[in-house]
């Protein structure tokens, strides 16, 4: 499954994954931008059981709403365990 | 010291922390439950959810420990941290009520033995414990 | 040379600006984990070879593109206001987002001074970073410090007096590629014409922003000379894309310094990831959370209690001591009754407020509020509020005042306005006294318990407030949620207090001078005209109770709790103490008064309290709301739902506590 891109929203705890695209709105996109979420940054997702998620990028970590993590989309690549 | 140590020992201290929050809310709901002076019960409603609280991350972590899964490590850290934090908590307000009756002038009637609760001596263990993991532990957790 | 350098400091949220500016400057203020708690300009003075520093604490910012009202403040006083050096405040565990911000920052021509704070933090994650090579590359200052330990002041300063005296600036800029670079000469050419804004701004700055489509840029462009040609370049290009490919370019420059700078490291799952598992996990993350939150309130209310006994002891030693010695009896009366009293029934819960703040800060500074919020966010997000009201409805319980000023981080307006109008509810610690008093002899079995429901009646209020806003007048979703969770870090005493302290002092400014001169205008009402009897029915106080009188009867309040509720307004402690003036006794003997007096039942004590608990903010609370949604309008709107919603919860509560108990 390399090539499919899919919101951040719906990779399970744990899994990596490499950022395709943002689709979020003007400001959110740069205020994204600033945050590490661009194009090719590798994102962890750390927790996925509530209505947020945790997300890590570089040495940071965000929680970011469902809503948000829909807009970014991601390479569906590797899963660790 | 070893996982199975620490597997052991938190098995322990869930069980504990779990049976006598159980009984103490048990106590408060229907009144003073006969026979179980020696646990100091407090008829505290909250404390009680409390102790089963700590007492359910120890168990969720043995539980995880036993199947194997690194995480369960962490989870009886963090209630070592718990169990000591709360530990803390009870021994501050201890204090402060000493503090206060003999500021008030009523130091006589006042006693140690009245203000143990069960958050006090279950932290004892729990000290123990994070006094052989949890150091390590925290200072893992802030220097990275 | 220039004898007076103004610097600001910038960066991402939770570098560590403030507590570098405090270590500049020995101000004492705010320092905390909260991402984007630096909500207020912040200036200090210091000085270094016979420089004198103007030190501007900038709330954080993660880029130059401002989307919260936080990163409005940040992004136009370094615009506008022109600091002679920016320093930005750059967090070296976390290097590749952080100089983001730097690239963005060098593009201003502005001098910069680049602070690589929380050194010691990366030191000890055994990755360095080899500042003098980061300098190198980024042909900027790059100066080691360590906030916390005030290392590296010295250097920074220096630093800056010799950008400060550096002339001119030379742009440290990063290519964007052919395509891009002709389209920022192509907008640097239509810009010049326009001679306002190539004053005052760098062209290239504003052609990069354009071209990213910032909304600000473009409205300062708008209506100038050269909107037309811009507008034309602008409308040929698809502004999305060029946005995500300039951002590409800036992280690419990075990382192609990065490795020259630091041993690449990759860490799998730090602790701080580990103990995320336990403290979100799906089924202990909300007990965890509410355990916590009963040690938090154990603390604060009992271990404060042997500082309340003393507080007491003292004032009411000093009470007496004045009432007996001082002549003459009117001054005596004022002093005494007046402002001791008053006064030191408002001070008795200091101990609560700074416990409960100590708490919070501890909390907050090791990085745990952080992740409350992110747990609480499902809950608050189906009751309409953001997950950022979450430490405001907390502090809320200490203060209203800096609750509503903890605000300013949640970013749509909508939300704050929110957050704003329902955090009144959250019963502050000024309403305790009310409830002591009134529930310890009213309900001397239950009293706790009945603390215990106003507490929840106050955030049920909150939440259907919070619905109801929702549904009328802020319809909309709760803006998306997006927070950083900060590295778990063990608070340091020194933080912890200074935190707790400019918090807690705002109490103390306020029992000095709304409480104080609330307190004399009570004594005035209840001691005039000359010669009545203090606080009796013929005094200014009596007369204005007795009109408002029938407004409260069907609560079961006569004109002495009518009269207490309007001074109440001040400051809601003052609603005891100005019992005890009415009935004409002292603290001490206030509860057999109220016992004693036929009109007082317990069903109505009960309506007393919850009118209490939600009737109109204080005085200094509406003194913020005012300021910080800057409408008088809503200021009078929360006035107005306050009362309309506390007579109505009064008489329901009052007389249903009557069907039972009798006697309303
Ligand atoms: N270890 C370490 N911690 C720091 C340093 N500077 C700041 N901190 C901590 O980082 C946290 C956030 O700092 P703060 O000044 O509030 O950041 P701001 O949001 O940028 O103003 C606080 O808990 C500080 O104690 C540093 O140089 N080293
Ligand atoms: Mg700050």
């Amino acid at each position: 499954m390399m090539d499919g891109t899919c919101p951040l929203a719906l990779l399970a705890a744990g899994t990596e994954a490499k950022v395709a695209d943002i689709r979020a709105g003007k400001g959110m996109q740069a205020r994204l931008f600033g945050m590490g979420f661009c194009p090719d940054a590798r994102v962890k997702v750390q927790c996925a059981d509530r209505g947020s998620i945790i997300v890590s990028v570089g040495d940071a970590r965000y929680a970011l709403s469902r809503g948000i993590a829909m807009k970014i989309l991601v390479g569906c690549a590797k899963e660790t365990a | 010291m070893s996982d199975t140590a620490k597997l052991v020992f938190g098995a322990v201290l869930g069980v504990l922390y779990l049976v006598i929050g159980l009984l103490q809310m048990v106590g408060a709901v229907v009144g003073p439950l006969p026979g179980l002076d020696a646990l100091s019960l407090t008829g505290n409603l909250f404390g009680g959810f409390v102790l089963l609280v700590v007492g359910a991350v120890f168990i969720a972590g043995v539980r995880k420990l036993a199947a194997g899964s690194g995480e369960g490590a962490i989870f009886v850290s963090v209630g070592f941290l718990l169990s000591v934090a709360f530990g803390l908590v009870e021994l501050l307000a201890l204090c402060a009520l000493g503090l206060d009756a003999y500021l008030v002038g009523e130091w006589a009637e006042w006693s140690v033995a009245d203000a143990v609760n069960p958050l006090l001596y279950l932290a004892v263990l729990g000290a123990v414990g994070f006094l052989a993991w949890g150091r390590t532990f925290l200072r893992g957790l802030t220097a990275a | 040379m220039k004898r007076e350098i103004r610097i600001a400091l910038t960066g991402n949220p939770n570098v560590g600006k403030t507590t570098l500016f405090n270590a500049l400057t020995g101000s004492r203020q705010h320092v905390g984990n909260w991402p984007g708690v630096t909500v207020e300009k912040k200036t200090g003075k210091a000085s270094r070879n016979g420089c004198e520093f103007e030190v501007v604490d900038l709330p954080g910012t993660y880029s130059l593109t401002a989307y919260s009202a936080d990163e409005v403040v940040a992004r136009d006083f370094i615009l506008d206001e022109k600091p002679d050096v920016v320093v930005q405040v750059v967090d070296a565990t976390n290097l590749e987002r952080n100089l983001y911000l730097t690239t963005q920052l060098a593009e201003l021509r502005t001098p910069i001074v680049v602070a690589l704070n929380m050194a010691d933090m990366a030191e000890a994650q055994g990755d360095p970073i080899d500042y003098r090579r980061l300098s190198a590359f980024l042909e900027i200052p790059v100066v080691r410090t360590v906030g916390t330990r005030g290392e590296g002041l010295q250097d920074l300063l220096d630093a800056a007096i010799r950008e400060a005296e550096t002339s001119p600036h030379h742009e440290h800029t990063i290519g964007y590629g052919n395509e891009v670079e002709t389209l920022i000469a192509t907008l640097v050419d239509a810009l010049r014409t326009d001679a306002d804004l190539s004053g005052r701004y760098p062209l290239r700055w504003l052609a990069v922003k354009l071209l990213e489509g910032d909304e600000n840029v473009l409205a300062m462009v708008r209506g100038g000379a050269a909107f037309p040609r811009v507008e034309g370049v602008l409308s040929s290009i698809d502004a999305d894309e060029y946005e995500a490919a300039m951002a590409d370019k800036r992280y690419e420059a990075i990382s192609a310094v990065l490795p020259q700078v630091r041993k690449a490291s990759f860490r799998e799952m730090s602790p701080s990831d580990m103990v995320d598992r336990v403290v979100t996990d799906r089924y202990l993350g909300i007990p965890i959370f509410l355990a916590l939150m009963w040690g938090a309130f154990e603390l604060t209310f009992t271990v404060a209690t042997p500082f309340m006994t003393a507080i007491d002891t003292v004032v009411a030693w000093l009470a007496e001591f004045v009432a007996g010695s001082i002549e003459p009896a009117w001054l005596a009366s004022l002093l005494g009754d007046g402002i001791i009293g008053g006064v030191g029934s408002v001070l008795i819960f200091l101990p609560n407020i700074f416990i409960l703040f100590l708490i919070l800060a501890i909390l907050e500074d090791s990085g745990y509020l952080a992740r409350a919020a992110f747990i609480m966010d499902r809950p608050l997000y189906a009751l309409g509020l953001p997950g950022k009201s979450f430490v405001p409805m907390l502090v809320g319980f200490g203060c209203n005042v800096p609750a509503i000023m903890a605000t300013r981080s949640i970013e749509g307006e909508k939300d704050r306005l929110l957050t704003i109008l329902v955090n009144p509810f959250m019963s502050c610690s000024a309403r305790l006294p009310v409830y002591i008093l009134f529930a310890g002899v009213f309900f001397p079995e239950q009293a706790g318990s009945v603390v215990f429901f106003l507490y929840v009646l106050g955030i049920a209020v909150a939440i259907a407030s919070a619905k109801l806003f929702r549904s009328t007048i802020l319809p909309g979703e709760a803006s998306p949620f997006v927070m950083e969770m900060p590295p778990y870090r063990i608070p340091t005493a020194k933080t912890a207090l200074l935190h707790m302290w400019s918090r807690g002092s705002m109490y103390i400014r306020k029992a000095g001078t709304i409480i104080l001169a609330g307190v004399l205008v009570v004594w005035v009402l209840a001691s005039f005209p000359f010669g009545v009897e203090y606080g009796g029915a013929e005094s200014f106080a009596g007369m204005i109770g007795h009109v408002l009188e029938p407004l409260v009867a069907p609560l079961g309040f006569d004109w002495k709790v009518a009269v207490a509720l309007i001074f109440g307004f001040i400051a809601k402690e003052i609603v005891v103490g100005s019992l005890g003036t009415l009935y004409g006794t002292g603290e001490e003997t206030l509860p057999t008064a109220l016992l004693a007096d036929p009109g007082l039942s317990a069903a109505t004590a009960l309506a007393l309290m919850v009118f209490v608990l939600l009737y109109t903010p204080c005085v200094a609370a509406l003194g913020v709301i005012r300021k910080e949604t800057g409408s008088w309008k809503w200021t009078g709107f929360s006035v107005a739902y306050g009362l309309v919603v506390a007579w109505i919860l009064a008489f329901v509560v009052g007389h249903g506590a009557g069907l039972f108990m009798g006697g309303m």
